[in-house]
This record gives structure tokens, sequence and C-alpha cells, in this order.
């Protein structure tokens, strides 16, 4: 079986060493580099092309975001997970319009980083399950206490199913694929989509398909 | 802007007070002076006038003596002549009376060079009267001594003391003309007196009336300026006592906030890790003794110490300086901040923004970051609101923030909470301004204005963008 090739990047040596310690105790994962500033995790992406970049949020010289965003432009194959300690959804928000796949606590990182790894190696997105939790709830009380009504509610069933998938970041390309649909047909509900929701990228698509529970 | 303007207008004020001074003094001078000149110029006259008067009268009359010594003198040489038997001596006396007639003429013609109008007819009388005199002793000239002998005394008798009686009425007439000039003299030197004392009551009367004026418009100028002066004065000093009560406040509340922070660190952290190497030590020492599933409770404690400990930090951390805004930038740093106080207290806060691009120099970041958190603050604590509004525009030259509740309201000009204060302070650093509108039961709303324009916020992008990258706070 084919070891998935990790990168670490935390400018804490302990947390580094943890998380290594961690990620060597399962098999299936090598960890090929190590960095201990955003400037140093683009040079060793670039030096290791691994298959996942773990990336602290905060480190010195280049925050983890800013880091995200060079290595996604120069490795696309490479999926990207953000460290952090906010649990609030301008960093998640931010961190997907970086390119980052998944978005991890770390508070609750030991628990969830092979899970991460593994999802986001998948090509899906993978969120610590308080962010998701906090995420649903906001939406939830922003419903309840403004009034307003449920956009999803406005989205038609092949709508919802279009919007799941991309949020597993699947490509129109694939969409079609699995739907069995023609790709202008999948872009015209694509539209649609980004009209009723008034979300106008990716990033926050996944958002609130976070939000809403749509995904797993 | 508004201060400039109160400036130039209080020049203005000066300059036109200065003006009317420098007039009403000048003018006042200028009267003196002129009054002065013309007292001078008038005595002057006056003397003149008087000592020619008097000099005139004084060689006319000398004048008229010389001709009344000289008619004397002609009759005393005439009878002496006429009386003198040896032809020698009488040849003398002769020559002396030729002398005397001489002399006459010169003092006669002297007295014509300045003979006044009114002396002219008894003055050609006089010559007349003269030249008849000298006509009549002509022909006794030629006498021989038998000849004045014999008709000399009765020549003397007839002819000359008649004439010389008259001569002599006739100079006295004119001697009194000459007084009666002197008088007129005088009258007129006492006129010329009059008419200055008049024009010298007018001129100080004017002086008078000016000073006065001068007086009063300089002593009301001088009450304004103390009036003026002593508001400042008020205002100063309680804007020192103002500045001061809030420095003591800040000082009072930055130390308040030291002390909570400090019994959290101790409280909350300090505990909390005491808790953690107590239960290390347990852990420790239970190596190899106890149950495998003892020894799980123990690291489950331990777990729940930390996680707990990590929370408590991380909000410290974010109390102190939200990480957010170097990190995300303003808006979703106000974003979070709205969220958050909508999960923590009961009222809605929606936050919107009209911003350019959302790298605004550190300052302003900060600034109104904490103008919205005192606010949400002072919302939350005291106006009872449901909905809070929060609004950020960016204009072509400043920068607007309302937060606006619809709250229990309060008394603007009675209520100035640390809060406020603390808001004002930051927004007058950089030099902005700050209102507060709120009318009780009617909600409030704070607007905050800040100066802030573009070049300013391309030469501060460097800064930020040098910030952000080298060490966000996570």
């Amino acid at each position: 079986m084919k070891q998935i090739r990790i990168l670490l990047a935390d400018d804490h040596t302990v947390m580094r060493r943890g998380l290594r310690l961690l990620l060597e105790s399962h098999p299936q994962f090598g960890v090929v580099a190590e960095a201990s500033d955003g400037r140093q995790a683009v040079e060793q992406a670039e030096a290791t092309e691994p298959d996942v970049a773990v990336l602290d949020i905060a480190m010195p010289n280049l925050n983890g975001i800013e880091a995200a965003q060079r290595i996604n432009a120069a490795l696309p194959n490479t999926a990207i997970v953000i460290l952090s300690m906010h649990s609030d959804e301008g960093y998640v928000l931010r961190a997907l319009k970086a390119g980052a796949k998944g978005y991890l606590l770390k508070d609750s990182a030991e628990g969830d980083l092979i899970d991460a790894i593994q999802s986001v190696y998948d090509g899906k997105t993978f969120f610590s399950p308080e962010i998701t939790k906090m995420l649903m709830e906001d939406y939830v009380r922003e419903i309840r206490t403004r009034g307003a009504d449920d956009s999803y509610d406005l989205l038609t069933s092949r709508e919802k199913e279009i919007l799941q998938l991309l949020v597993e970041l699947k490509s129109n390309k694939e969409i079609a694929h699995v739907l069995n649909l023609s790709l202008y047909t999948i872009e015209t509900h694509r539209r649609n989509l980004h009209e009723k929701l008034n979300l106008h990228s990716l990033p926050e698509l996944i958002l609130y398909a976070v939000r809403k529970g749509v995904t797993s | 802007m508004a201060r400039a303007s109160r400036a130039t207008s209080s020049d203005r004020v000066f300059f036109r007070s200065r003006f009317a001074m420098a007039v009403g003094f000048g003018g006042l001078l200028a009267i003196m002076a002129l009054a002065g000149v013309d007292a001078l110029n008038v005595l002057h006259q006056f003397r003149r006038k008087d000592d020619r008067i008097r000099r005139r009268y004084l060689s006319q009359n000398h004048v008229l003596n010389d001709i009344r010594s000289d008619v004397y003198v002609s009759g005393t040489y005439v009878r002496d002549y006429l009386l003198e038997p040896d032809t020698e001596r009488a040849g003398a006396y002769r020559a002396s009376l030729e002398e005397v007639r001489r002399h006459m003429e010169s003092s006669l013609e002297a007295y014509r060079r300045d003979v006044a109008p009114t002396e002219a007819q008894h003055y050609s009388a006089l010559q007349v009267e003269l030249r008849d005199y000298w006509e009549i002793l002509d022909p006794i000239v030629k006498w021989d001594p038998a000849e004045r002998r014999r008709s000399g005394y009765a020549f003397l008798r007839d002819e000359v003391f008649p004439r010389r009686q008259n001569m002599l009425e006739l100079a006295g007439r004119i001697d009194a003309l000459n007084e009666q000039q002197l008088d007129s003299g005088n009258h007129q030197v006492v006129a010329l007196l009059l008419s200055f004392q008049t024009r010298l009551l007018l001129t100080l009367l004017a002086a008078l009336a000016l000073g006065l004026g001068l007086a009063l418009f300089t002593m009301r100028r001088i009450l304004n300026l103390e009036e003026q002066a002593r508001l400042q004065y008020v205002e100063v000093a309680e804007a020192r006592s103002q500045l001061k009560e809030l420095s003591a406040r800040l000082v009072q509340a930055q130390e308040t906030e030291r002390r909570s922070l400090s019994r959290e660190l101790h409280d909350e952290v300090g505990q909390a890790l005491s808790a953690v190497l107590i239960e290390l030590r347990n852990l420790s020492a239970g190596l190899g003794v106890r149950s495998e599933e003892q020894l799980r409770r123990h690291v489950e404690t331990i777990k729940g110490l930390v996680e707990s400990t990590v929370r408590v930090v991380r909000n410290m951390a974010l109390l102190l300086r939200p990480s957010m805004l170097d990190d995300l930038g303003l808006i979703p740093a106000l974003k979070w901040q709205a969220r958050e106080c909508s999960k923590s207290t009961t009222m809605d806060v929606t936050f919107a923004a009209e911003l350019d691009s959302d790298e605004l120099p550190d300052e302003y970041k900060t600034c109104i970051y904490r103008v919205v958190q005192e606010a949400l603050h002072n919302c939350a604590r005291h106006s009872h609101a449901t909905t809070v509004r929060i609004r950020v525009r960016q204009e072509l030259d400043r920068l607007l923030l309302t937060v606006q509740d619809d709250g229990q309201g309060f008394d603007v000009q009675e209520t100035k909470g640390m809060g406020l204060l603390g808001i004002q302070e930051r927004v007058t650093r950089l030099g902005g301004k700050c209102k507060v509108h709120s009318q009780p039961g009617r909600g409030a709303i704070l607007s905050v204005e800040l100066p802030f324009t573009k070049g300013n916020q391309e030469e501060n992008t460097s800064a930020y963008a040098h910030e952000t990258n080298s060490h966000p706070v996570g």
C-alpha cells in the first residue's frame, strides 16, 4: 500500500513532535518534511512535493494561510490541512479561499488529524467536528433570530445534489459523470445555485454546506 | 476648519479694534498737538502785535516830544537871537536855530513814515503850522542888531508865542490820537486773545469728547477681552480637570483590567496547571502499580484540565488583542465580534461594511475595532437593546462608523461613562469626531468620523503587509 507523504509545518517544536509521533504510529503515513515557519514550509513543499501539507495558521515569516496559497498555486495536487486555534468562520473561509481542504482545531488535532489527512487525500473536505457544530449552530441561530427564510429550501433536489457533490470537491465534469447529465446542464444548475444562495465562490458554498449539515 | 475660521474672525475683530484705537488715539494726539501749536502761534502773534503797537507808540511819542521840545528850544533860540546885542553870539544862536529846524524837520519826516490814517489830518495841519512858523522866522535872520532891538520883543509876543502855542496844541492832539491808537491796538490784541480763547475752548471740548469716547471704547474692549480670557481660562481649567479625571479613570481601568487578568492567570491557569502537575505526579507514581483503567482516568482528568486551560488562555489573548484583526483584517474581525456578541448576549448584532479595501492602517483598524467593542459592551450592559446595527462606510476622505441600538437610550448630557470617554479619546487621537445621539426611550446612535485619505492608506499598506507577514499571534 502506498504511503501518504506528509509535510508538517508548525513553529512550536513540541507540537510538531507530538503530531509526528502521532502520524508515525500509523503505517500508512510518512512525514517527509518538517518546517518551523511559512517560508520554510513553501520551500520544503516545493522540494518534496508531499501529498498532504499540514500547516499551522500562526507561523512567523509567512502565516499558514499565505503559505497555503503559495503551495496551492505551485502544487495543485498537494492537499492542505490548516491547523488553527480559531474556530471562527472568518478563519475557515479564509483558509478555504487559500486553497485548504481541511481545517482542524489544534485542541482536537490528535483525535482528528488522521481522519483529516485521509479525507483531504481522498479529495474531500474535512472540518473539525467542533467547527461543523459551531457553524451549524450559528446558522440555526441566525435563521431563528432574523426570522429569515432558509435559502436552502429554495433549492431543487437536483441543485441540492449538485451542492453536495461540489462540496465533495468534485469538478463539473465529474458531477456530470456521476449524475449522468451534460456538462452544460451542470453549469446551468451551478449558476442557479450561486444565484439562489447569493454565494459566489466555492469556499462560500462549502462553508454554507457545512453550516447546513449537507456534508457528511 | 472651525478653529481656523474662528481664528480669522477674531483676528478681524482684533484688527478692527486696533484700527479704531489707533484712529482714536491718533486723533486725540493730533487735536492736542494742534491746540498747542495754535496756542503758541497766537501767543507769538499776540506778543509781536503788542510789541509793535507799544514800540510804535513809544517811537511816535518820542518824535512828538522831540518836536515839542524843538518848538520850545527854537522859541528860546529866537528870543536869545532877537535879544542878543552881540553880533557874533547872535550868529551862534541863529546857527543853533537852523540846527533845531533841521532836527525838527527830520523828526517830522520820521513821524510821517508811520502816521496812522486817523492822525493824517492833524499831522498835515501841524506840518503847515510848522512850515508857516519857520517862514515867519525866515526874515528875522536878516535883521541887524538895531532892528532886532527895536522890533524883536513885539515879534516874539505877536508872532512866535501864539504860533508856538498853536503847534504845541496840535502836538498834544496828535499825542492824544497816538494814545488812542495804542488803546485800540490793545483792544485788537485783547480781541485776538478772546477769539483764541474760544477756539482753545472748542478744541479742548473736542479733545475731551474724543478722549471720553476713546476711554469708553477702550474700556469696553478691555472688559470684553477680560471676559474672553476668563471664559478661556474656565474652558482650559475644565478641559484640564476632565483630562485629569480621564487619566485617573484610565489608570484605574488599567489597574482593574490587570487585576482581573492577574486573577484569571492565577486562579484559572495557575490552579489548572498545578492540578495537572499533581495529576501527572499521581500518574507517574501509579505507573506499573495501578490498573490501566485507573491510569486512563488520570490521563482523562489531565486532558480535561489542559483543554479548559487552553480555552481560558485563548479567551484572555482574544480579549487583549484579537489576532483576527491582524490575520484577517477589520471586517472579518468585526463580523466575528458581532457574531460573538449575538451568541453571548440576547442582542441581535448585525454588521455591514462598505469599504474599498480592508487594508486599513493598523491604528485605524484598532481604533474602529475597540470603539465597536466598547459600544457593544455598553449596549449589552446598559441599553436592554434587542438589535444593534454596526455600519462601517468609507467615503472619499473619511471613514464613518455607526453603532445603533434600539435600547432604552439615555441622556447624553448627563451620562458620560468610562466607555464613551475611552471611545472619544481613541477617536480624537486619530483626529476624528465622535457623537452620540440618544434620548431616553429612543435608543442610541454612536457615530464616529475618522479623517482618512487614499494616500494615507497606500502609505500604510506596506506597514500592514509587513506586520501580517512578521508574526501574527494565533
